[in-house]
């Protein structure tokens, strides 16, 4: 008896007519071999796509009303620019790279920009929110894997990673934001908070932000607000404003600038 | 399906570049890429997230290509399932690593089936659902498939069995549905 094999699927693809009559006969009855064959290959055509689509249509749908991922949005919007090859290498940084942060508990604090004695509370929150005030602390990792601490307006070098150390007063979420000059901020990824000090990390693990094709200045804003993300597209108007008004939010906005020296540039 | 007609008009705005239409694309049917792509066992949550973007990456990339736009969340679905096997192929080492799986072209995409026939489609599956005998398979696929809320690991802790094992009744069951299919494209193709 014939089963499904790679020459049987070409012969479909191209519409043979004998193997479609023999197939549409054999496969009328359930047969191992032949499903094996299904389930470890290909096609023909976009037939999985069709199964998948197929399968995953008949739970009810959720999809209409399903809240857009900012921060995945986001990642793919940055991945998508090709001319910024080294972006897309944000995200992870290993655990041993993790270690080594620990190790390094003497990084300085900035007070947060933010956390001012204003009253007014920001307007995407009910009112009353807890106000969050925030410190941070940056380290960079060069290509080595040493970690140095930075002042604001350092100067690092594109091979260099940062990493990023909070104190936060309330639990929290923050959104992390880089800019570079004359850009707007872009998202980086979302953060929960928790009150004390802490590595900045997500689900995915710790928050490296890789700085390979940067080059001048850039900059890192972390803005944190008490309980759930504020939403980014506001923060990021707000960032963006001639005159920022987030000192009048229940925001803390913290802003951190660094200069990359761009290696391949230099004599 | 009306959602899929709903879609298809924002595959056309975002063939025509319209930042907005991308947004809605990703919000409408990230929850069924991050469906597929969750249910296969080995991947962790790292690799899930970035097979996920990488296929948002791919599709939309390619999108402007894609000459059939009802098409698209099958295509979609198709690189979300390339891209999850080539990842699982890199990441085992038993293995030989394969060449990556290629992602179809957008260009020969075919038509899909009309609207009735969809839902004919869906008669099927849905009985050959109701004509499992009962058992673990038949009550996991109902779990993902039918409720469509539990993910294959919260699947797993409720049955008190593997991932894998979650999955590969997941994947024992959908080639069946492949077959079924695939004989009903052939049938009809001949006639
Ligand atoms: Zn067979």
């Amino acid at each position: 008896m014939r089963h499904l094999d790679d020459g049987a699927l070409r012969a479909l693809t191209h519409q043979d007519a004998a193997t479609v009559k023999y197939f549409a006969e054999h496969l009328a009855h359930p047969c191992d071999t032949c499903e094996a064959f299904l389930a470890a290959h290909d096609g023909p055509g976009l037939l999985d796509g069709q199964v998948d689509s197929l399968l995953l249509g008949l739970a009810p749908r959720a999809s209409q009303e399903a809240p857009l991922d900012e921060v995945g949005l986001a990642r793919v919007r940055r991945a998508m620019q090709p001319q910024r090859p080294g972006i897309r290498r944000w995200g992870l940084v290993a655990g041993s790279i993790a270690a080594c942060l620990l190790a390094v508990v003497l990084l300085p604090r900035m007070r947060a920009a933010g956390s001012g004695d204003s009253t007014a509370p920001w307007t995407g929150q009910k009112g009353g929110a807890a106000r969050i005030a925030l410190e941070l602390s940056v380290a960079a990792r060069d290509d080595g894997g040493a970690l140095r601490r930075l002042d604001p307006d350092s100067v690092v070098t594109d091979a260099d990673v940062l990493l990023l150390r909070y104190h936060a007063t309330e639990a929290g979420t923050a959104l992390l934001f880089e800019q570079r000059a004359g850009e707007p901020p872009e998202l980086l990824g979302e953060f929960p908070l928790v009150a004390g000090t802490h590595d900045l990390q997500g689900p995915q693990g710790l928050a490296g932000v890789s700085l390979a094709g940067e080059s001048g200045l850039v900059t890192l804003w972390l803005v944190g607000s008490a309980g759930g993300p504020p939403p980014a597209e506001a923060v990021r108007e707000l960032l963006e404003g001639e005159n920022p008004t987030w000192e009048h939010t229940a925001l803390a906005v913290i802003r951190f600038d660094v200069r990359v020296r761009n290696g391949q540039n230099r004599p | 399906m009306g959602a899929s007609e709903g879609l298809t008009e924002w595959v056309r705005r975002a063939s025509l570049g319209q930042a907005s239409a991308f947004s809605e694309l990703y919000r409408r049917t990230r929850p069924q890429v991050a469906r597929l792509v969750g249910g296969f066992a080995p991947l962790d949550p790292d690799e899930v997230e970035d097979v996920i973007q990488e296929t948002f990456v791919r599709a939309f990339r390619a999108l402007p290509r894609l000459k059939e736009p009802g098409a698209f969340e099958s295509w979609l679905l198709s690189i979300a399932r390339n891209r999850a096997r080539t990842r699982l192929e890199r990441k085992s080492s038993t293995r030989r690593l394969e060449e990556d799986v290629a992602d179809p072209e957008p260009e020969t995409v075919p038509h899909l089936p009309e609207a009735l026939q969809l839902e004919r489609d869906i008669e099927v599956v849905r009985q050959l659902i109701a004509e499992l005998p009962e058992g673990e398979e038949k009550r996991t696929v109902h779990l993902f498939y039918i409720e469509g809320e539990l993910s294959a690991r919260e699947i797993a802790e409720k049955l008190g069995v593997g991932k894998s094992a979650v999955t590969m009744r997941l994947e024992r069951f959908r080639s069946r549905i492949k077959r079924e299919l695939l004989r009903r494209v052939l049938a009809g193709r001949w006639e």
